[in-house]
């Protein structure tokens, strides 16, 4: 992925982008080519919204997914939301402005969650958790699951959200790394009787607002997140400022720019994830990209009968769980929308470009994604699944899963795993 | 002879009357169903009566985040699993959490209780017959369930009633609606009583070809069915739009059978949910004497020494 230097005097007139700049951005053959193809993604996914809203098999919760995904790989692809970089940057960079937006992220995500949690279950005061909300077991397993994803995201190059938006750039890295993601779910379901027989079974599941109510749950958490900028804050000597000051009148070629072209700022990245996190769980399920796969995985296995005759408890868990389907699930359709949307703005802002491939880091990407495929698999989900929502519901168990994947970037990092 | 025909003629007069009476003088909140049963309510008649302070509705839906996306206006959610059962023992849930959960749901002893839910009413007729087993008066079941509703494109909310306490008071259980093994179920069985069995389930499970239907955990050790019991699966109680089929069809489906309604029926399926389904037809609907076998083939088919006829000749464990 090249660095696209976008000139500020770039100006859109009659409908036609001119360029006045020798470098960068131009508005040329190729440019059009790629604009045309990404408007053509555009209708072609609103199209198949449509469509498969009126399939009784799909309904409209797979024309809304589709949606969905879509809104979040055009977010994600724009302000660059892959936890893998904005964890490396605050590492080796110390550079903790993009990290940011993650905090900002959970903060707007737990008000929307508080509020439609508030609905769905509106006494905390008993056992009863909120419907299919991220909430899992805490346990050693969902550390160890932690540090692992750490060291997958780190030797692949990405985390498994990362790595789909990525394939909308044209990264090759991404497809050996979601192979082996499904290589690791596979791993995953064969080990799951055993470790959640001896570890997951006995763990508590722990939610905040059972303790504190909505109310302090949220403001917990807020306070935590407070924290946490506070430390980065400190710990980012290098970090960058959260956005380039806009000195030019507001002009089309400018909102074209800042839309399509420049990085959107971490915060307003981090906001729009959390509504669109909101949205996700109130008309369908809480976000997350890991179900699609594991039940691709879980259903190749299934009919092969490589799995064990019946995998303990998992049905009964609360997460990004496969199920043994094949049909596309919602979470199918978002990861499509997801794929396809990050895309078509790739292509507008002249960001897709076929990454080199050896044998080499392409091996370390399928290695790295069996680490992410296996860990995602015993903690129910990966970085946006446990860690995002879990955290955003208040579930104990994204907090764990947040600063144990961290760990495991760290020093997975520190080993120059990245760079293997 | 003459003496007769007068009584006969006094006895329609006066039920003419009482019936011409009943119409002026009944409640708003009357059902007018296709099927001439009460029990069965028209989405229509459901829409004109949310407010209606003496319809309750209760959504029993098994799909987790179904209610609370969206749900009929004023419906109460019941869960299944812990309000119409016993949560630890195999049993149907205790008259005192049930008066309990009922209460707090804002019923009262004069309620018309509305059913409803996903999975063509499954669980909603579960529902049904746990509210008539403690003694309520009105209990009916929205026609078509959820899917229907939707399908219509009525509106849902996600607003959750808050209802003031109701005054319903759950009577001793009636045990004439709930068959039990060894009184009920294997007298049948060995011919020593002249009652219709029906079996809901599958022909595959029914004849023995497989333990359980594909998705459901074989919980039985035996395949196969219980004696003398007829094959009417459930799914041919409604039509296509999971709608009851109407009053003629279904006695006809059950006449084909051999089953008229003479001799008590018992319902029975895997679990005891679906039969519940079939006992809310043959007695709700048709009016017939029936009692839901709740143990069903996973009490029967596990039990030691009883017989079963088993067409397939599966044994279970070989391979």
């Amino acid at each position: 992925m090249g660095i696209i230097i976008i000139p500020s005097n770039l100006n859109i007139s009659s409908g036609l982008i001119t360029q006045t700049a020798t470098d960068g951005f131009i508005w040329n053959r190729a440019q059009k080519i790629r604009t045309a193809v990404a408007l053509f993604i555009v209708v072609a996914l609103i199209a198949l919204a449509y469509f498969i809203s009126a399939d009784e098999s799909i309904g409209s919760k797979g024309a809304i997914s589709l949606l969905i995904g879509s809104a979040l790989g055009i977010v994600f692809e724009r302000g660059r939301f892959c936890f893998f970089c904005i964890f490396r940057d605050s590492i080796e960079d110390k550079n903790s402005t993009p990290f940011l937006g993650i905090l900002m992220a959970i903060a707007v995500g737990s008000a929307g969650y508080a509020i439609v949690f508030g609905q769905f279950l509106p006494d905390t005061s008993t056992d009863r958790l909120p419907p299919s909300a991220h909430i899992g077991p805490v346990s050693v397993a969902l550390i160890v699951s932690g540090l692992v994803f750490g060291i997958g995201m780190t030797l692949s190059g990405a985390c498994l959200s990362g790595h789909l938006y990525r394939i909308g750039q044209g990264s090759l890295r991404a497809i050996p790394a979601l192979f082996g993601s499904l290589v690791g779910f596979g791993i995953g379901f064969k080990i799951w009787n055993s470790i959640y027989l001896g570890v997951i079974i006995e763990s508590p599941t722990l939610w905040l607002p059972h303790f504190l109510g909505y109310g302090g749950a949220f403001l917990a958490t807020l306070a935590v997140l407070g924290v946490l900028a506070f430390l980065l804050l400190k710990s980012g000597k290098n970090s960058t400022p959260l956005s380039e000051s806009e000195s030019h009148p507001i002009s089309s070629g400018q909102l074209f720019r800042s839309f399509f072209i420049t990085r959107w700022s971490p915060l307003i990245t981090g906001a729009i994830v959390g509504v669109i996190g909101t949205f996700a769980y109130l008309r369908i399920e809480p976000l997350g990209v890991t179900r699609q796969l594991s039940t691709l995985s879980r259903t190749i296995l299934d009919g092969r009968e490589l799995l064990p005759e019946k995998i303990e408890g998992l049905d009964t868990l609360a997460g990004c769980i496969a199920v043994v389907s094949t049909v596309i699930t919602n979470n199918g359709w978002l990861i499509l929308g997801f794929v396809f949307a990050s895309l078509a703005v790739a292509l507008i802002g002249n960001r897709f470009a076929f990454q080199e491939i050896t044998v080499r880091n392409g091996s370390t990407a399928f290695l790295g994604g069996v680490l992410l495929g296996l860990s995602s698999m015993i903690a129910l989900g990966c970085t946006v699944g446990v860690l995002l929502t879990g955290t955003q519901s208040f579930a104990v168990s994204g907090w764990v899963f947040f600063l144990s994947v961290y760990l495991g970037t760290v020093v997975s990092i520190k080993f120059k795993l990245h760079k293997s | 002879m003459q003496r007769n025909k007068l009584k006969k003629f006094g006895i329609l007069s006066v039920s003419l009357i009482a019936a011409l009476l009943a119409g002026v003088l009944s409640p708003v909140a009357q059902a007018a169903p296709k099927n001439q049963a009460r029990a069965v309510v028209q989405a229509d008649w459901l829409e004109k009566n949310l407010t209606d302070p003496n319809v309750k509705i209760i959504e029993v839906s098994t799909e987790d985040g179904l209610y609370e996306r969206g749900h009929i206006k004023n419906a109460i959610r019941f869960n299944w699993y812990t309000d119409f059962v016993d949560p630890v023992n195999r049993d149907i849930v205790s008259r005192v959490n049930f008066q309990k959960f009922v209460q707090k749901a804002g019923i009262n002893s004069d309620s018309i209780v509305v059913l409803y839910g996903d999975k063509n009413n499954w669980f909603a007729a579960w529902g049904a017959w746990i509210f008539n087993i403690y003694g309520a008066k009105d209990v009916r079941i929205l026609d078509g369930g959820r899917v229907k509703w939707e399908k219509d494109g009525r509106p849902l909310t996600t607003e959750v009633p808050a209802p003031k306490g109701g005054n319903f008071v759950s009577s001793a259980a009636d045990n004439t609606l709930r068959a039990f093994l060894i009184r009920d179920v294997l007298p049948v069985a060995k011919k020593r009583s002249k009652v219709s069995l029906v079996d809901i389930r599958s022909a595959d499970e029914f004849n023995g070809k497989i333990f359980a239907a594909a998705g459901f955990q074989e919980l039985a050790i035996r395949a196969g069915h219980i004696p003398g019991a007829q094959n009417i699966p459930w799914g041919l109680n409604v039509n296509a739009d999971g709608t009851f089929k109407t009053v003629p069809e279904l006695k006809k489906l059950y006449a084909d059978k051999g089953i008229t309604g003479s001799n008590p029926i018992i319902t029975y399926c895997r679990i005891g949910e679906r039969a519940a389904l079939t006992w809310f037809v043959l007695s709700e609907i048709l009016g017939y004497d029936v009692k839901l076998y709740d143990g069903s083939w996973t009490e029967y088919g596990n039990t030691v020494g009883v017989p079963i006829v088993n067409n397939a000749g599966t044994i279970w464990g070989s391979s």
